[in-house]
């Protein structure tokens, strides 16, 4: 077998060389019937145009909350079910990971169910007399955050769990017999160590959130654009391909930015420790 | 969770917004009534029988399960001799390779969708099939190599020249020894594969034609003309059907392992 690894390798590379890696590089530089220079002539506007950056920045300020969020609500999920000596805390883990199975679309129904203006929170605030009218809102930006926290949060758990699992539970023991408080042992010595799980969740979940499409779609609606409903917009609705690749450059910048940045920070983290 | 009432309470929180919307879904679709509102109006299956008899839903469930069981076996035929390759042969650019087939995991889906659509349906007049599976395989592809290329690197490659050394021809070491090694991670890559596709939106948005169009875009397409709980229904079947995998893959190999390698 390893005289031969190419031949094994050879069907694989082709496949994501021609299915993959020439068609996205194409079309984000050069898409049909387009000059690579009105491409650019677009990114360049978009970063001026305030319609446009209105939308960058609510892409990146939602990707920022989400992140923050799934991280302070999983992190503390992870920490407890590693620790956990019951013997649901499997259940409890399975629980976790199982809406990564479940399809998006009928996880973010659940939002229009519930936040719709039928829908159950509005009514709620009606009957307890909080409001004369269900309030709006669907169509917010805070409908769109709430969608990708729960889309996100269970792969925030993954990778803080097996982050958290990684960390001796003797150490902790040792941290509490010398004398530290739940919260001393928590801050300084469970955190810092699972640092480069926290770090990957945080990417995954960034990432996740800037570029996912249903959620905005369903939830945001036309009045709240994200970088990737804007590019569906341009790509099927407007037909306008130098638009569309200017909106995918950025988008992609920013994903790769921000992966870049992580394994920057892991890797100084590895030199140092 | 005692003593801990901060990260308690932020545990809590965090299992509220994972679960409870779907709880919500589940109960909207046992209405009797019209409308999608709740409290769900009187208790019935109607719903239920409405979207199983719904032409669109029904023809879209069969597209997409017709596109995640080949996509993904084409992933896994692309991708267990990729991962063989990286873990096995001796390779230059070993990790360069291996950075490749992963990422499609950080490139944006409407990327690849959308330049899939412009080379291979616009300039190749391909079927809308053609292209989803190329992305639907492409996308999948990351977790053929790196899910099973996680239980072969737990593998000792020693067991293998063993068998070798003991005059095990090559073919006969790869199917008595390797592939015995590899079934979990190709269980588990399957697994994935086929749920991943199976949920897939922007990809299948993208390429989708009159002929052709998947489960998830056919909902979110009848979700923006007719919101009633026949959707509900029909999620909560996708949700019943999610069970009995996550059962099958817990009681296989367990959620911990699957979804280990994913991140690693």
């Amino acid at each position: 077998m390893s005289r031969k690894p190419a031949l094994l390798l050879i069907p694989g590379l082709v496949f994501i060389l021609f299915g993959f890696a020439i068609p996205s590089a194409i079309m984000l530089l050069a898409p049909p019937s387009t000059d690579t220079a009105d491409v650019f002539l677009r990114f360049g506007a978009m970063l001026t145009d305030p319609y446009d950056l209105a939308i960058i920045w609510r892409t990146v300020r939602i990707g920022l909350i989400v992140t923050a969020a799934c991280v302070v609500l999983g992190f503390p999920i992870a920490y407890l079910l590693a620790r956990s000596t019951s013997r649901f805390a499997g259940m409890w883990l399975a629980l976790a990971i199982f809406p990564l199975l479940l399809s998006n679309v009928v996880r973010t129904f659940g939002w229009l169910v519930i936040l719709g203006s039928q829908g159950a929170f509005g009514q709620l605030l009606v009957v307890l007399g909080i409001t004369d009218q269900p309030p709006q809102l669907l169509y917010t930006e805070l409908a769109i955050v709430l969608g990708l926290i729960q889309l996100f949060l269970p792969l925030a758990v993954i990778s803080c769990y097996s982050a958290v699992a990684q960390v001796d539970a003797g150490l902790d023991h040792a941290a509490r017999g010398l004398g530290a408080t739940k919260s001393q042992t928590l801050w300084q010595i469970v955190i810092p160590l699972s640092r480069p799980g926290i770090l990957i969740a945080g990417t995954l979940v960034f990432a996740g959130a800037t570029t996912a499409y249903t959620t905005p779609y369903l939830l945001g609606g036309s009045s709240q654009r994200m970088l990737s409903t804007q590019l569906f917009s341009y790509a099927s609705v407007s037909v306008d391909w130098a638009a569309a690749s200017a909106t995918a450059l950025i988008m992609t910048m920013l994903v790769f930015l921000v992966s870049g940045l992580s394994s920057l920070i892991s890797r100084k983290a590895g030199v140092t420790s | 969770m005692k003593g801990r009432p901060i990260l308690g309470t932020l545990a809590v929180l965090g299992y509220v917004i994972m679960i409870v919307p779907i709880l919500f879904v589940v109960s909207t679709a046992f209405t009797a009534g019209d409308a999608l509102t709740f409290p769900p109006q009187g208790v019935s299956l109607r719903w239920f029988g409405e979207a199983l008899a719904y032409q669109p839903f029904v023809g879209a469930l069969l597209s997409s399960l017709q596109l995640a069981v080949v996509s993904t076996a084409l992933a896994l035929l692309l991708g267990v001799p990729v991962t063989l390759a990286i873990q096995r042969g001796k390779i230059p650019g070993k990790s360069l390779v291996e950075g490749l087939f992963l990422s499609p995991l950080v490139v944006p889906e409407l990327v690849v969708g959308l330049a899939l659509y412009q080379q291979i349906m616009i300039g190749l007049h391909q079927t809308s099939f053609v292209a989803l599976l190329v992305g639907h395989t492409v996308l999948l592809l990351p977790y053929a190599v790196r899910v099973t290329g996680a239980s072969l690197a737990l593998a000792d490659p020693a067991v293998e020249e063993a068998a070798r050394g003991l005059g095990a021809s090559p073919l006969r070491t790869f199917f008595s020894v390797t592939l015995p090694l590899l079934r979990p991670g190709i269980f588990s890559a399957g697994l994935l594969s086929f749920v991943t596709s199976f949920n897939n939106v922007p990809l299948s948005l993208l390429l989708q034609s009159r002929q052709f169009r998947t489960l998830p875009v056919t909902m979110l397409d009848y979700v923006q003309q007719s919101y009633d709980p026949m959707i509900a229904a029909m999620s909560t079947l996708i949700l019943a059907g999610t069970v009995v995998i996550a059962i099958v893959a817990e009681k296989t190999l367990g959620f911990a392992k699957i979804f280990g390698g994913i991140n690693k």
